[in-house]
C-alpha cells in the first residue's frame, strides 16, 4: 500500500503496479490521483535564465540569488514533505527571509483558528465512526477531495454508524452553484448568493438562538432543526466559505459556540498545506506570511501577494507552486520582474519565466517522506520508483550548506 | 435511462404478433430486458418505420457493452471517487473490514473497484440485479456525482 | 466587391458575473500537461445558464470575449449542465480565470478568485493560449 498525493486526503490504500521502474497501473486512487502518479508529460530541466544547464550549475545560481537578495521571499511549501518544510524554514530563518505558502490566498484564515483552538476540530476517523450531520459549506470535495465521502464522511460504515448511509448520515450542502457534492446531497441543498455566505450564518444563529430568522425563515428553520439534532456534526469548510467570509471570518466561530455538537474541517487541497502551516506555527505561532528578523514578524503585508503589489521583496524562492497559474494577472509583471527560483518536478508556467530552474523529485513517488493530512494526521508517504530526481528536502540541505 | 414506455412509442402499436409477443408493450419489455431483438419485429423492417428503427437501435446502443445484469460504467464520466464501492450492499457484506468502511477493499468479491482512476465492475452474478431472487436497486447510481453508472 | 457588414458590427456586450470553481476532469488534465490541450479545453471555458445563453444570444460552443479592467480572454461558452437560476456564470479555477481577477486585496492578501465581474461579447478571435497569457510577463516584453 503506498500513498497519494493527490490532495490533502492522502489515501494511504493505494496500489501502484510497478512495471519497469514506471507506475502501470493504480488501484483505488481517484481520478486525479491516477493521474498524480503516473506523472507528467513535461518534467523540468535545471535551466538558467531559461537556457539549459546542468544541476549543479542551477544550485550554484541559486545559492547567488538567496544570497544576494537583500529581501528574498521563499514561497510555495505545499507540495513537500514535512522534512523539506522544515528544512525551508531552518533556510528562511537563516536568510533573515520572508516565508510564506499557498495557504495566504486559500485556507489560512481557517487554518490559523484551528491550530490556535479556537475552533473545534476532530480527525476523519471520528467523523467515519461517529458523524451523523455533515455539512459542506463552499466545498466540492468531489471534485477537489474526491474519496472524502466514501471514504470519511457520508458512505462508509464507522463504529456508531452502522447502518449505512440512508439511514445513519444527513449530507448538507451549502453552496452558489450545484456541485457534484450538492447533488450527492440530495433535498438537502441549500443554493446562497454569491458572498451570501456571511448573511446566511447571521440567519443560522439566529434560528438557533430559537428567533425567527428573516432569510428564508422556512428553509432556515429547516436547517437549524437538523443541526440541533446531531448527535456528532462536521461542518467541511471549503475555499468556497473561507473566501466568502474573509473579511469577516470569526462569524464561523460565533456559528461553531452555537453548535457544540459540531467539529470544523478545514478542507485542504494541496496535500500537504496543513503540514506547513503547522511547523511554520510550533516555530513562530503563525501559519504563514512570516518575516525572520531577530524574531518572526508576522504581518499581512509579508504575504506574497502584498509583498508583490509593494515591492518589497527582491528576488523569490518558489519551491512546488506555480504562483503565475495561481495569483490574479495583475500582479504576475511583479512577480516575473524580480529573480525567481523555481523547484518543481514538472514545468509549469512560472518555470517558464524562472531565472533558475531545478527539478525535483515527485514526493510520494519518487522519493518519500511524511505530511500531514487535512485532519492533522501524520502521514507517511512512499518512494515508489527510484529516479535520478534530487527530492526538495536533499536540495534544502545544499541550500543550507551552501550558506553557513 | 431508456424506458419501456419510450421504446414502446416507436414500436409500430398494432400488437400483430408477429415478433412473438403478445402486445407492443410486451415486446418493448422484452427488449428493454435483452431478450429480443429490434429486427424480431418485421413491420419495422418497413421503409416508411426507418427512423424508428434506427432510433430503437441507438437507444439500445448502450446495452452492446453491458454486463448480464445491464450494468454499465461509462469510464469517460467516472472519477474514481469509490462512492459506488463503498455503497454497493453486496460490497458491504462481502467485504464489511474494506470496501464497507470505506477503505480499499481487501478481498476479490466486491462488485466494483478502482482501476486507474476509474471504477470497473467484476463479480456481476453477485449484484443484486441479477438471478432469480433479483431486486431493483439503485445502490451504485445513487451515489455517483456523474452518472456513470448505468443499468440498460 | 461586398462589404462583410458583421466585420464592422460590434457585437453587443452583456455584463456578467463569474465565480469560479474546481473540477476534477481538469485537475487530471493539469497533472499531466500544463500546457496540454485537454487541460486548455477544461480551463477556457465559461459555463452559463440556459436563461443567460438566450438573453445573450449565445449558443454552446461559441467563442466569447470576457474582459474588464484587469484582462481579457477569449473562451468557449456552453450552457450549464445543471438547472442554475442564471445570474451567475462559472469557469473553473485557471490562468484563464485569473486574467480577469483584481490584484487589490485591500492590504489582506486574499484576491477576490470566485468574484469577478467582467464584460462579455461574441466573438471570432482564437481561444486564448496559455502561451499568450505567459508571454504578456515574460522578461522580454518587460525590459522592452
Amino acid at each position: 500500500m503506498v500513498t497519494c498525493t493527490g490532495c490533502a486526503l492522502l489515501c494511504d490504500d493505494i496500489e501502484a503496479i510497478v512495471e519497469n521502474n514506471r507506475i502501470k497501473e493504480t488501484r483505488n486512487a481517484c481520478r486525479r490521483g491516477a493521474a498524480r502518479m503516473k506523472g507528467c508529460v513535461n518534467r523540468l530541466v535545471p535551466s538558467i535564465d531559461q537556457q539549459p544547464t546542468d544541476i549543479e550549475s542551477s544550485i550554484r545560481k541559486t545559492v547567488d540569488i538567496i544570497k544576494n537578495a537583500r529581501s528574498i521571499m521563499l514561497f510555495g511549501w505545499n507540495n513537500s514533505t514535512c522534512e523539506a518544510q522544515a528544512k525551508g524554514i531552518r533556510l528562511a530563518k537563516k536568510l533573515n527571509a520572508v516565508i510564506d505558502d499557498t495557504s495566504s490566498f486559500c485556507q489560512g484564515l481557517l487554518i490559523e483558528r484551528i491550530l490556535q483552538k479556537k475552533l473545534r476540530t476532530c480527525s476523519l476517523d471520528d467523523i467515519r465512526n461517529k458523524a451523523d450531520v455533515l455539512v459542506y459549506w463552499g466545498s466540492d470535495a468531489q471534485d477537489s477531495q474526491p474519496r472524502h465521502l466514501s471514504r470519511f464522511s457520508y458512505f462508509p460504515r464507522g463504529e456508531s454508524r452502522q447502518r449505512g448511509y440512508e439511514e445513519d448520515r444527513k449530507a448538507i450542502a451549502i453552496d452558489v452553484r450545484e456541485s457534484n457534492t450538492a447533488k450527492i446531497c440530495k433535498g438537502h441543498f441549500y443554493r446562497i448568493p454569491l458572498k451570501g455566505d456571511r448573511e446566511f450564518i447571521l440567519a443560522l444563529i439566529e434560528a438557533l438562538s430559537g428567533k425567527v430568522p428573516v432569510y428564508d425563515t422556512k428553509k432556515m428553520l429547516e436547517l437549524a432543526g437538523i443541526l440541533k439534532k446531531a448527535e456528532f456534526g462536521a461542518i467541511f469548510v471549503g475555499i468556497g466559505l473561507t473566501y466568502s467570509i474573509k473579511e469577516d471570518f470569526d462569524i464561523l466561530i460565533a456559528l461553531a459556540e452555537k453548535l457544540p455538537n459540531f467539529n470544523i474541517m478545514p478542507m485542504v487541497g494541496h496535500y500537504n498545506m496543513r503540514g506547513f502551516n503547522e511547523a511554520l506555527f510550533k516555530e513562530t505561532g503563525f501559519v504563514n506570511r512570516v518575516k525572520f528578523e531577530k524574531e518572526a514578524i508576522h504581518d499581512d503585508k509579508y504575504s506574497i501577494m502584498e509583498s508583490l503589489i509593494e515591492k518589497n521583496i527582491d528576488a523569490i524562492m518558489i519551491v512546488g507552486s506555480d504562483p503565475l497559474a495561481s495569483l490574479p494577472r495583475p500582479i504576475l509583471k511583479d512577480l516575473a520582474s524580480i529573480p525567481v527560483v523555481c523547484i518543481d518536478p514538472c514545468i509549469s508556467m512560472t518555470s517558464k519565466i524562472a531565472t533558475v530552474t531545478i527539478p525535483c523529485a515527485v514526493t510520494g513517488v519518487e522519493s518519500g517522506g511524511t505530511a500531514i493530512r487535512m485532519d492533522g494526521k501524520l502521514i507517511r508517504l512512499s518512494k515508489i520508483i527510484t529516479s535520478g530526481y534530487m527530492p526538495d528536502e536533499e536540495i534544502m540541505d545544499r541550500l543550507l550548506e551552501a550558506i553557513s | 435511462m431508456v424506458t419501456v414506455m419510450e421504446l414502446y412509442q416507436l414500436l409500430p402499436r398494432t400488437n400483430c404478433k408477429k415478433c412473438g409477443e403478445s402486445t407492443c408493450m410486451a415486446f418493448a419489455v422484452a427488449l428493454l430486458g435483452r431478450k429480443k431483438n429490434v429486427a424480431a419485429c418485421t413491420p419495422l423492417l418497413e421503409v416508411n418505420f426507418k427512423p424508428q428503427k434506427e432510433k430503437l437501435e441507438s437507444l439500445l446502443l448502450p446495452s452492446a457493452g453491458a454486463e448480464e445484469t445491464g450494468l454499465i460504467v461509462h469510464p469517460e464520466l467516472c472519477t474514481g471517487c469509490g462512492n459506488c464501492v463503498v455503497a454497493c450492499p453486496v460490497d458491504v457484506a462481502n467485504d464489511p473490514h474494506g470496501a464497507g468502511m470505506g477503505c480499499a477493499p481487501t478481498n476479490d468479491k466486491v462488485i466494483f473497484k478502482v482501476v486507474d482512476g476509474k471504477v470497473i465492475a467484476s463479480n456481476i452474478k453477485e449484484c443484486r440485479r441479477f438471478g432469480k431472487s433479483r431486486v431493483l436497486c439503485y445502490a451504485c447510481i445513487d451515489p455517483c456525482p456523474t452518472g456513470a453508472i448505468e443499468f440498460v | 466587391m461586398s462589404m462583410d457588414i458583421g466585420k464592422f458590427l460590434k457585437s453587443p456586450e452583456y455584463e456578467i458575473k463569474i465565480t469560479t470553481y474546481r473540477d476534477i476532469f481538469q485537475a487530471e488534465a493539469m497533472e499531466r500537461d500544463r500546457f496540454g490541450e485537454e487541460y486548455k479545453m477544461f480551463s477556457a471555458a465559461i459555463s452559463i445558464s440556459k436563461i443567460d445563453m438566450q438573453k445573450m444570444g449565445l449558443k454552446t460552443k461559441d467563442r466569447v470575449r470576457i474582459s474588464n479592467s484587469h484582462g481579457s480572454i477569449i473562451v468557449e461558452a456552453k450552457e450549464a449542465k445543471k438547472d442554475e437560476p442564471g445570474g451567475l456564470a462559472f469557469m473553473v479555477n485557471s490562468p484563464w480565470s485569473n486574467s480577469l481577477v483584481s490584484g487589490d486585496t485591500q492590504g489582506k492578501g486574499i484576491p477576490e478568485f470566485k468574484n469577478i465581474n467582467a464584460k462579455i461579447s461574441l466573438s471570432k478571435e482564437e481561444i486564448t493560449t496559455l502561451e499568450t497569457l505567459i508571454d504578456t510577463f515574460t522578461r522580454k516584453s518587460i525590459t522592452v
